[in-house]
């Protein structure tokens, strides 16, 4: 564009000093330029207009037009294999220190043709499969195209069937990768090792250090924490349209559908089948199948024809055993039946077994014991069969539907080794998302009772009412329990009052002056707050007896994950207006705490700051209201329980005072409560709150015992 | 006309410009394919035939491969299927057999064999053990010779507690190894066991408990601490990452201790350096509540099989620059922190504080192995109370259990089975069966009836089923985990208890809030009696309580399971001898499991001085049952019981509002 612009201004002093003959000279050349455009655009548009439209910066070529790269036969070769190679001895972590938000870069080698010194390609040209592999790896979030940071290396050779390459000659084309290194922070995938006779149960090319992901390891061959497991895919997984189909008892107990069997192996299944009769089926190869029927969809039990992998879905259980390969495709397929494994295997280490539980969806029986497996199986109770039918089908889902799904597992896997600080938990892998949606996780979940000597910080929320506010501080400073005072000044326009005016109390008092008049303030994880134990209290609350408090935190150390307030209150469906209602009338039952005096931990002010879920908190500060209602929601939310009510108190307001406010404004008050329920109930995509009908009340409370021997006399009235 | 053609040809010029601008770039593009374009990634390529791509596997070949037979284990590595012979174990379940071991004897290996032969697993007889255990100790200076029944070391535990030097003398074969943090280079897992390298003065029972008091890490504590070579740690505040290293900070307190590993750190993470006598460091900083950070991910983490340590510790490469490391520790979020440090203490407290503990968890992982899918699922293993008090005999679904409704979404099925015991006196417990009935949350009654006199032939018309169940019993009988029992909830009472309704209503209704713990009326509080120098309980009305009669008290069923396969045998005897010993081994029991106080519900006052019969003097036990506790006492290792403060009534109890606004109304008439 520059250089153009650049002509464009030379140019008016250029063409008057042009003689005529230069100016057909310069037509002509117009012409010829002209032309060139033209076929370049034809060109351009008319051999692939098709593909053109979607993807403009994605080069577009044949596999079969890529460089050739010639190996001499005694080019270098790879070491094998090192046994005793650990993310810690053989991969260069270094490579990955640069890299932001704890995730590996992953670099994949161009395509290239390799041939021996006689022309003879090394492999067979790029499978399909491998090709998804790159490019799921190409799409993802992992991958780099600069070679310099990246810090694992996928090479381009595909090797996930063993016996499509030449062993030595593809080791050759790994050693002359550009970054080769002996294989360090290099990933290669094979999903079907070894080959006749003795099939080994890792890749046989020499790799040196690289990390393989393989499908078939044996307990001897994998290299715990360096290696990964993988599954063998299954081509039917996108072949075959397959809907789910939900647990529950199926027609077949057990069923074995692969057709090479050992033969053994069939002996001892067929055995099984004469002996349990029709809850057992065995299939094989159909013999005797009609022209132009694939025989890979179709098995055969005496003369009953059956399709696969339909027919997965009609068994409970359904056998993999090894064939000479100890990773089998079948299993894929069972997985994706919602049928449960039944793994018989020796040795075998299972798809992802690092991360994934495979006692929650599969069941392992040694060889030797597959007389047995009928009744081992009965013994499973059907729930728990129930709950590996949804297990299996989930791990399908998640970690074998597709390439993709394998590609990314792995490096995820990589990942969390490499990052451990940042790794995914085992719930994360193992919990089907319904048991995610379903289960809570207790922040603080760990049976606990703080010591009482820890106290509590009270937080005052005020505005401008200093001589209430004065008079909550006095009140409040007579718990035996209260270790400091945070009074938080809301009001900006106004100072708080001089140090000498404040009550002289026995606990450190501190003043917070904010930047906004926002109700959140309150629930700010401050800095001064030392203890765990929060006491939030509004300026106003004058009618808490000192016994009442101290009795509050008590019970808030028995339930330190709860919110411990005094008056309760509660939500109800409206049938009439299918919506959430607000009840402040004196039910038996509570589901929320008033936070205008109420204990809780400290933790949950750092979660209604930082994580307090959609738009809720913004709304609470513009609406200047709900705040309460909004922590009873989080914290029933992230620990699943009740809040728990103290003392018979039911409100705050002094008898009086109600008069003053007066019917309408209350009826206007329910009405935004309620609104802020419905509100955050869509909000939380559920209804996290819980309904008890229990309050705390000091053990002796009201008990015919001597006052003077109760260790809370005074617990106030209503 | 000159003009004209000027005109017409800066025209030209200016379109041929413009085309050229638009033409060149696709032009370069097709001209030089591989050239990466700077501005955007490249990618893998969208081959054009990418259509046309034969799958990596045909059809014919993938599962046809030649049969062949089992493999052979590889030059004597063994793995659990090859070298484990299972069937042993099926007779009489997992039994275990210790060789007697050969003097000198260390403290650690007494105190280990001590624990087995104390333990529900210990068998005589080597002919009917599934599993024989050995214990090599090298720092007892000689090496047994292979024992007799030895068998080339299969269904062979070697224990190998301090770093062997004595395996050499004979080989281990097929025998499977605990080792005290083992090098993963020669760790098998799912055959060996990872242990802890445990202190001298390791105790044999109970333990000391975890260090944490609060849950979340107190403000203004250092970030992290470092293992010292002599023993201490030396802490570090936040921002003084290079001072960790090179020595110039001054606040190290781990130098002042004498008593190299007396001290514990008290940090928010503890770094652990590769070597090897700083593994011992790990169980310390558990204890302290402390997040370890494996500055070596070398070592095999003890019982690395079943406890997922990446929810307690951090296992980073020391290769890695150490201020990468800080800075990630000092931006984990504090959601993980909190998680991280309270799971290190539910493991110290669960696996790790006892060497019965590690010792019991040794022997359930090879059990788990034997089990296969009826073993622990990982839930129980990794969330409190732990797989030790999780019997996977009694379920494996993790939702039959009390602890863990919150993790699985589930709740307590909303039915409870009354359990009548009916004594010596062998009076029919009629009104008692009519109060319990008219509950609706009641599913059935079974009556134990062990007196001598035989029971009545007709018991009183009620909508729920009478069980009786006959038979003379010892008293722990009551808690046997009778099959009729169907419910979740358990409803244990005494012929002589007295209830209404209203109360067994709202007792269950607020068991259903906490189905852990126990859910009663009549209470006990233990103290310690400094006069005789031990714990005592007294029924005494007071303000705090620790323990629930179960007289009249609600509990998950579970407990009867857990309190008869559990408990070892000789407390349950003590609780045969002793009347009131029962209810506080019970209490023991659940407070152990739980660390949390059971519930106390409001009994009407009316029956408040009968007391329980189990106490018939009316206050508190009598002096010969007082040392019960202590002996319970001394078989926990530890005091379990922790008492409570507070009484968990209806909502509108005893206030000034109308009674028709009352739902528990009858709770409160006098």
């Amino acid at each position: 564009m520059c250089a153009a612009v650049k002509y464009n201004i030379r140019g008016p002093a250029l063409i008057p000093r042009m003689k005529t003959k230069h100016r057909i000279y310069y037509i002509a050349l117009f012409s010829v330029v002209l032309l060139g455009l033209i076929a370049t655009g034809m060109f351009q548009f008319w051999p692939h207009s098709i593909e053109s439209s979607n993807d403009w910066s994605v080069e577009k070529r044949s596999v079969r037009d890529v460089p050739v790269v010639r190996l001499p036969a005694d080019s270098p070769l790879p070491e094998r294999g090192d046994l005793s190679c650990r993310m810690h001895t053989c991969f260069d972590v270094y490579r990955c220190g640069f890299n932001p938000k704890n995730k590996i870069k992953v670099y994949i080698y161009s395509l290239k043709k390799y041939v021996d010194d006689g022309g003879v390609p090394v492999s067979s040209a790029i499978s399909r499969e491998y090709n998804e592999l790159l490019t799921a790896i190409s799409d993802s979030d992992y991958y780099t195209d600069d070679i310099a940071r990246a810090c694992l290396f996928v090479p381009s050779i595909d090797l996930l069937n063993q016996n499509t390459l030449r062993i030595k000659e593809a080791a050759q084309a790994l050693a002359q990768l550009s970054r080769w290194d002996r294989g360090t922070n290099h990933l290669l995938f094979n999903m079907l090792p070894g080959g006749p006779p003795d099939y080994n149960t890792a890749l046989d090319v020499p790799r040196d250090r690289a990390l393989l992901a393989g499908g078939g390891f044996s307990t001897w061959t994998y290299r715990q924490g360096y290696d990964v497991s993988i599954p063998v895919y299954s081509p039917l997984s996108a072949e075959v349209d397959l809907p789910e189909k939900g647990p529950g008892p199926r027609r077949y107990f057990v069923l074995s559908s692969q057709m090479a069997l050992h033969p053994e192996y069939r002996e001892e299944l067929e055995a099984l089948q004469a002996k349990h009769g029709e809850s057992v089926l065995v299939l094989d190869k159909c013999t005797n199948l009609s022209e132009g029927v694939l025989s890979i969809r179709k098995r055969c039990h005496k003369h009953q024809v059956f399709d696969y992998p339909q027919v997965l879905q009609e068994a409970t259980f359904c056998v993999v055993v090894r064939g000479a390969r100890l990773g089998q495709a079948v299993l894929s397929d069972v997985l994706r039946a919602g049928c449960v494994p039944v793994v018989i295997a020796d040795s075998y280490i299972l798809p992802f077994s690092e991360v994934l539980d495979w006692k929650r969806a599969s069941v392992v029986v040694p060889e030797e014991k597959m007389s047995d497996v009928y009744s081992i199986l009965q013994s499973i109770p059907q729930r728990q069969i129930e709950e590996m039918q949804r297990q299996a089908r989930w791990f399908w889902e998640a970690y074998f539907q597709s390439i993709k799904a394998i590609a990314l597992a792995t490096l995820q896997i990589i990942n969390d080794r490499i990052y451990p600080y940042a790794a995914i938990s085992y719930e994360e892998w193992n919990d089907p998302p319904t048991v995610k949606w379903g289960s809570v996780s207790n922040p603080l979940f760990l049976p606990l009772i703080p010591p009482q000597s820890q106290g509590f910080t009270a937080i005052v929320l005020t505005y401008d009412r200093v001589e209430s506010l004065f008079r909550v501080i006095t009140e409040v400073s007579k718990v035996p329990s209260l270790s400091k005072l945070l009074v938080v000044w809301n009001n900006q326009n106004k100072h708080p009052p001089e140090e000498s005016l404040w009550p002289k109390i026995r606990v450190p008092l501190k003043v917070v002056r904010t930047a906004e008049n926002k109700l959140s303030n309150r629930f700010f994880p401050y800095d001064e707050i030392e203890t765990e134990a929060v006491l939030a209290i509004d300026d106003d609350i004058i009618m808490l007896t000192s016994d009442e408090l101290q009795f509050g935190y008590e019970v808030w150390r028995e339930f330190p994950d709860r919110l411990v307030g005094y008056p309760g209150r509660l939500h109800l469906w409206d049938h009439e207006m299918s919506k959430w209602k607000y009840e402040s009338e004196w039910t038996n039952e509570v589901s929320m705490v008033l936070t205008g005096a109420a204990f809780y931990h400290k933790y949950f002010n750092y979660l209604y700051t930082y994580k307090m879920p959609g738009d809720i908190k913004n709304w609470v500060d513009a609406h200047m209201n709900c705040e309460d209602i909004a922590m009873n929601f989080l914290v029933a939310n992230v620990t699943g329980k009740a809040v728990i009510k103290v003392t018979p108190r039911k409100k705050f307001k002094c008898p009086e005072c109600t008069a003053i406010d007066g019917l309408s404004l209350d009826q206007t008050h329910m009405v935004e409560r309620s609104e802020c329920i419905n509100k955050f109930a869509s909000v939380f995509g559920t209804m996290p709150l819980k309904v008890v009908e229990h309050r705390a009340d000091p053990v002796l409370y009201k008990d015919d015992f001597p006052e003077k021997l109760k260790s809370f006399p005074n617990i106030g009235s209503l | 006309m000159q003009s004209w053609r000027r005109k017409a040809l800066w025209l030209a010029l200016l379109t041929s410009w413009l085309l050229g601008l638009l033409g060149v770039f696709p032009l370069l593009r097709l001209a030089v394919p591989t050239r990466p374009r700077a501005e955007s990634p490249k990618g893998w390529p969208r081959w054009l035939d990418a259509e046309l791509l034969q799958s990596f596997s045909q059809p014919v070949e993938l599962p046809e491969d030649a049969p062949q037979s089992p493999l052979a284990p590889h030059n004597g590595s063994c793995n659990w299927g090859a070298c484990f012979d299972a069937s042993k174990c099926r007779g009489g379940g997992f039994k275990v057999f210790t060789y007697p071991a050969a003097d000198p004897i260390s403290e650690t290996q007494r105190r280990i064999l001590a624990s087995i032969e104390g333990s529900r697993y210990h068998t005589f007889s080597p002919a009917e053990a599934c599993l024989l255990l050995l214990s090599l100790d090298a720092s007892a200076g000689e090496c047994s010779p292979g024992p007799p029944q030895w068998n080339g070391g299969k269904n062979h535990l070697v224990l190998r507690l301090h770093s062997a030097s004595c395996s050499q003398t004979f080989q281990l074969g097929q025998a499977m190894v605990a080792e005290a943090s083992p090098t993963v280079d020669t760790f098998r897992p799912g055959f060996d066991v990872a242990l802890p390298l445990l202190p001298e003065a390791h105790p044999l029972r109970g333990g000391a408990p975890g260090q944490l008091r609060q849950h979340s890490p107190q403000p203004r504590v250092a970030l992290v601490a470092l293992a010292e070579e002599r023993g201490g740690w030396r802490m570090a505040g936040t921002n003084s990452s290079a001072c960790l290293w090179d020595g110039r900070c001054e606040q190290d307190h781990g130098r002042k201790q004498t008593h190299p590993g007396a001290t514990l750190p008290n940090a928010t993470f503890c770094l652990i350096p590769g070597r090897r006598p700083d593994a011992s460091r790990f169980l310390q900083t558990l204890q302290a509540g402390c997040i370890p950070v494996l500055l070596s991910p070398r070592w095999e983490l003890p019982f690395s099989e079943v406890i997922d340590w990446t929810k307690a510790a951090i296992v980073a490469d020391e290769r890695l620059p150490l201020q990468v490391l800080l800075a990630a520790l000092q931006e984990m979020p504090p959601t993980r922190v909190l998680a991280l440090r309270q799971q290190t203490q539910f493991l110290w407290d669960t696996y790790f504080s006892s060497v019965e503990k590690i010792v019991h968890t040794t022997l359930e992982i090879i059990q788990d192995r034997i089990l296969g899918v009826s073993a622990h699922p990982s839930l129980l293993w990794n969330s409190p109370p732990g797989a030790l008090v999780a019997l996977p005999s009694f379920s494996t679904s993790p939702s039959d259990f009390p602890f863990y409704h919150l993790q699985q979404g589930s709740r307590p099925a909303g039915r409870f089975s009354a359990l009548i015991w009916v004594g010596a006196p062998g009076q029919p417990p009629l009104k008692l069966i009519q109060a319990v009935a008219g509950s609706q949350h009641c599913a059935q009654i079974l009556v134990l009836w062990s007196s001598e006199k035989p029971p009545p032939p007709r018991w009183p018309e009620t909508a729920v089923p009478v069980i009786v169940m006959e038979g003379p019993r010892k008293v722990s009988d009551r808690f046997f985990p009778y099959s009729a029992i169907n419910t979740d909830a358990i409803l244990s009472l005494d012929a002589h208890s007295s209830l209404s309704t209203s109360e067994v209503d709202f007792a269950f209704v607020v068991w259903q809030s906490f189905p852990e713990r126990m859910v009663g009326f009549l209470t006990w509080s233990h103290f310690w009696d400094e006069a005789r120098n031990g714990w005592g309980y007294t029924a005494k009305r007071s303000n705090e309580f620790s323990m629930i009669l179960t007289s009249a008290a609600f509990y998950h069923r579970y407990y009867h399971t857990l309190f008869t396969h559990s408990l070892p045998k000789a407390l349950r005897t003590l609780a045969d001898e002793a009347p009131t010993c029962v209810d506080v081994l019970m209490n023991f029991l659940v407070a152990a499991v739980t660390k949390l106080p059971p519930i106390k519900v409001p009994y009407g006052k009316r029956r408040q001085e009968t007391r329980t019969p189990l106490a018939p003097r009316g206050l508190g036990p009598a002096p010969a049952d007082q040392d019960c506790i202590n002996q319970m006492t001394t078989g926990f290792g530890q005091m379990p019981l922790v008492s409570s403060r507070l009484r968990l009534d209806p909502v509108l109890f005893k206030d000034p509002v109308s009674v028709l606004r009352k739902k528990y109304r009858s709770l409160e008439k006098p």
